[in-house]
């Protein structure tokens, strides 16, 4: 087990670092540069100079990485346009990011799992073919789009909820709930429509398993055939999916929030290609990067825990 | 069917097994309506100077915000553009970064997979090690910075999107050429001396094509939706021209007057997509023997 953690996390401090070149370099192909985005309006070349200067941008590149990465890994990622720290700015958007993700998540997974398990159980019945068709349509709808409609018809008609903004669930509970329905709806329905139908296939095979035959010979009820036998290891796949939808989840929190005003992580990578602010994007991109490198690592060791084959071989993609 | 017909069947495998996949295909009325409709949208996006009634960008100031009429089969935008118009020609948009973006992602994907998982060994490593990379960028992001980098266009974020895709056809193409190179056939072209590149295109290439089918009618959908959202955020078609996106983008400040603005575009990308979407579904079944029982 403890090889095999190291192996993975060896591994991820290797994408880690080559995501970190890869934004490092990215930034220097911006147009213009930062030194020339410093300067603003002032394009003259003593002024660039004397900026690239101070900042260090006239010493060679891999000596410019250095300094980066050291500041970078230290906490410090520099001060974007308006001289504000840059950790500090991300640091203060991504717990609104994680309320909205860990929301849609649990909706996405609870939706998606049980539809799974009922279409799989009660396999080419009518409740089956309503969970097929729905997750087909949960794949194929833009869900920016299922995002306006419900705006027009919970917030425009109904007025039952309001059409965006954000309170913090410190300051007043209900009203951040609120908020944060629809768009937790929104990004949790493509979810569920992926986990739908990995869970009814993963269920289907097993359902057909010996083991699950033994139990139903041993007399077990139904129930915990399906819940304790079936579903266990049916949640492997469940486990390996919503990890691996991860990227479409940051995703869709960017484009989410965008329609939510939701003033989160999402938001401030737009915010920071609007305002052409070099030194946010490169700290929110690396920051984004490395997050979803660690929960794929945390995905991984989950995986090990529920499925012991996995720690022998030592490799999640079958 | 005649007798010439009939015979040639029998006798050549290939246009038998055409045949029969043809058969088990219209067999599924779920495909068929997506090829039907996935074709009606391929069709509208190339005929669009043809068949629509109004230019894109044509305005109408008589008859701004106006409900559906005989003039304006869907009503008219915040300028008096005919929004069905506009839908046809922001087909092309949609259809041209779905199936360019699919391309471009199969160009990229396919001979690094097959080179990685026919060769193993340390290509296969470092492969693996550059997928994980591209994957720990989610597409949005990589978008999001070409479009920093290059400006903001359709061509651009077709490119992002193409590279968005690439990791997970990559990891398909490695799958499949790691089991074909144990098959006899392969392995009885390495014993008669055949090349490395001769294996490689005629045997282990086509032998994935089914697999890669089915791969590419999922991947159109995604980079049609993908395209959606970049134009919608302004990241992708600018406007005047017409895309999908950018009518939803527009319709947002008018949610409460007129809805219907961001109802009709957002119909056409579902429809689209579920097209093309039920359209896999078919050729998944029909192709992968996995799931043919």
């Amino acid at each position: 087990m403890g090889g095999f953690l190291l192996r993975k996390a060896g591994a991820a401090l290797i994408v880690v670092f080559c995501s970190s070149l890869v934004v490092f370099a990215g930034a220097r192909a911006l147009p213009g540069g930062p030194a020339e985005a410093l300067g603003g309006e002032n394009r003259d070349p003593s002024v660039v100079a004397a900026i690239k200067h101070a900042y260090g941008l006239d010493k060679p590149l891999p000596v410019q990485y250095v300094k980066w990465i050291g500041h970078a890994l230290r906490g410090d990622l520099g001060l974007d346009a308006r001289q504000l720290p840059v950790a500090h700015t991300i640091v203060t958007r991504i717990p609104i990011t994680l309320e909205l993700a860990f929301l849609a998540v649990l909706i996405g997974t609870v939706l998606g799992v049980v539809a799974g398990v009922i279409a799989a159980v009660r396999r080419g019945k009518l409740s089956d073919h309503a969970a097929t068709a729905s997750a087909l349509v949960g794949l194929s709808v833009p869900h920016f789009w299922l995002g306006l409609m419900m705006i027009i018809a919970f917030a425009v008609d109904l007025h039952w909820l309001p059409a965006g903004g954000y309170v913090s669930f410190g300051a007043h509970p209900i009203q951040n709930l609120e908020h944060m329905v629809m768009p937790a709806v929104v990004l949790g329905t493509g979810l569920s429509a992926v986990l739908m139908r990995q869970t009814r296939s993963a269920m289907l095979t097993s359902l057909g398993a010996d083991y699950v035959r033994t139990a139903r010979a041993k007399g077990l009820s139904e129930w915990s055939v399906i819940g304790k036998h079936a579903l266990r290891n049916s949640l492997i796949t469940v486990t390996t999916v919503v990890g691996l939808q991860l990227g479409a989840l940051i995703s869709g929190a960017v484009i989410t929030e965008q329609i939510f005003v939701i003033p989160g992580f999402g938001r401030l990578t737009l915010e920071a290609i609007d305002q052409r602010d070099y030194t946010l994007l490169q700290g929110v991109v690396l920051v984004a990067a490395t997050g979803y490198v660690v929960v794929n690592l945390l995905v991984d060791v989950v995986y090990s825990l529920l499925n012991p084959r996995i720690r022998v071989s030592g490799s999640v993609t079958p | 069917m005649s007798f010439i017909d009939a015979t040639a069947a029998t006798i050549n495998p290939r246009a038998r097994r055409r045949r029969l996949l043809r058969k088990r295909f219209l067999r599924r009325p779920l495909a068929v309506v997506g090829l039907v409709v996935s074709l009606t949208f391929v069709l509208a996006a190339i005929l669009a100077p043809v068949i629509a009634p109004y230019s894109a960008g044509a305005t109408d100031f008589n008859a701004l915000l106006a409900h559906s009429s005989r003039h304006h089969l869907l009503g008219t935008d915040e300028l008096g553009r005919d929004v069905f118009s506009r839908i046809l020609w922001g087909a092309r948009a949609s259809i041209e970064a779905g199936v360019l973006a699919t391309g471009l992602a199969m160009a990229v994907a396919v001979p690094i997979g097959i080179v990685a998982g026919y060769y193993r060994g340390w290509v296969d490593a470092v492969i693996a090690r550059l997928t994980d990379v591209l994957l720990a960028f989610p597409f949005l992001i990589v978008a999001v910075g070409l479009a920093a980098i290059l400006g903001p266009s359709l061509t651009n974020a077709t490119i992002a999107l193409g590279v968005g895709a690439a990791p997970a056809l990559i990891r398909v193409a490695r799958g499949e050429a790691l089991a074909l190179r144990e098959e006899d056939y392969v392995r009885a072209a390495v014993a008669n001396g055949a090349s490395d590149v001769r294996i490689l295109a005629r045997h282990v290439l086509p032998n994935m094509l089914s697999t890669l089918i089915v791969q590419a009618t999922v991947a159109i959908p995604a980079a049609i939706i993908g395209e959606a959202v970049l134009s919608f955020l302004g990241l992708g078609v600018q406007p005047p021209t017409p895309s999908w996106g950018v009518m939803l983008a527009d319709a947002q400040s008018y949610l409460s007057q007129a809805p219907r603005l961001a109802v009709y575009p957002g119909i056409a990308i579902f429809l689209c997509s579920l097209s093309f979407n039920l359209l896999g579904d078919g050729l998944r079944d029909i192709l992968d023997p996995r799931t043919t029982r």
